[in-house]
């Protein structure tokens, strides 16, 4: 049960606060959210890109309802502001995404930005984007036939060395 | 009633009775027309009421508020601070700028990058490809908030559409496929 609502007291609230105000952190966080649909990957600082990711998370399983649904139409059109980015949320992103579960977007840090502020930043992508990957799983190559008779081969050598 | 109070510094005394005055005369207000108050009792009694002033002091009570009651008191340094001292506070270890021993060596460039940081260089490479084709996008598009309602797919120079880009938008790029970029 909660004894108090002290203001000033900010355990456990989990909101960033951005901008001016809440109505401006909400602005930010929604022009964040359409370029993100428009581009499918962009540039932002650190923490912007992670208090949106929630958000246009959510929004894609709104999405998921279908554009009958009168409330997923109404949050998309709050959420998107250039309107022409509903119509690709609901026909290509929702059938993009319906096999998932969860977990639509890539979240991945990038070196500070190089202008006077040295801000942190991170690039943020929506999965099965037609861009180039960010990061390319490696095959582990330790255990071919080539590379473990290298590896024998430089450890006699160090048993030759050694004594 | 008899209240003797010895103070140590002569110019606390004058304040100590110049607020025991003021407390007299708020307690007792009064005395101050002239006639004794309305508990007090009828009769004077010959007693000193007040506090015996001491013989030095008549002047004192004259004076102007000393200068010690009116100034803003601010905080100073008392003495030199040491070269030691300052070393002890400038070389503390909560001071020094502290050592990275996160930083490694990408696999694919060689440069070096942050162990949870992507590569800067191979980064920059990705970054420069997604412009050029952002800039066939463009053109394909013609004007503003003409986003298609297909997904859209990437072929480089030679490549043909499979069986799976099937309704998607095609962007044609100029070039060799780069090795990075792996066509699924």
């Amino acid at each position: 049960m909660r004894l108090s609502v002290a203001a000033a007291i900010s355990h456990g609230r989990v909101h960033r606060r951005f901008g001016l105000s809440p109505r401006s952190r909400l602005d930010l966080l929604r022009n964040l959210v359409t370029a993100l649909v428009r581009h499918e990957r962009i540039e932002a600082p650190r923490a912007r890109a992670d208090e949106m990711r929630g958000y246009a998370e959510r929004l894609i399983e709104y999405a998921k309802l279908g554009d009958t649904n009168e409330r997923a139409m109404r949050m998309a059109n709050f959420w998107l502001t250039e309107k022409d980015l509903i119509h690709k949320l609901f026909k290509v992103l929702a059938p993009r995404f319906q096999p998932h579960p969860g977990s639509y977007t890539r979240l991945l840090q990038i070196p500070n930005r190089d202008g006077l502020d040295r801000a942190k930043m991170a690039v943020i992508e929506l999965k099965g984007n037609p861009f180039p990957p960010l990061i390319c799983p490696r095959r582990n190559t330790e255990k071919t036939l080539i590379n473990q008779l290298l590896k024998g081969y430089r450890q006699d050598m160090q048993q030759a060395a050694a004594p | 009633a008899l209240v003797v109070v010895f103070c140590p510094l002569p110019r606390l005394r004058g304040l100590l009775q110049r607020c025991w005055g003021r407390l007299e005369r708020g307690l007792l207000p009064g005395f101050s027309g002239g006639q004794s108050p309305a508990w007090g009792p009828a009769l004077a009694v010959p007693a000193p009421a007040c506090l015996p002033e001491p013989v030095g002091d008549t002047r004192e009570s004259n004076e102007a508020p000393s200068f010690l009651d009116s100034i803003l008191w601010m905080a100073a340094p008392k003495k030199r601070r040491t070269i030691e001292v300052n070393r002890c506070r400038r070389r503390n270890p909560n001071k020094l700028i502290k050592v990275k021993r996160n930083i490694d060596v990408c696999p694919e460039c060689g440069n070096l990058k942050q162990k949870h940081i992507l590569c800067g260089y191979c980064y920059a490479k990705v970054k420069a490809e997604t412009r050029l084709i952002r800039m066939e996008i463009r053109k394909k598009e013609g004007g503003p908030f003409n986003t298609p309602t297909v997904e859209t797919v990437v072929l480089y120079d030679g490549e043909k559409p499979t069986e799976k880009d099937e309704g998607k938008r095609i962007i044609e790029r100029a070039r060799k496929r780069p090795s990075w970029f792996v066509q699924n």
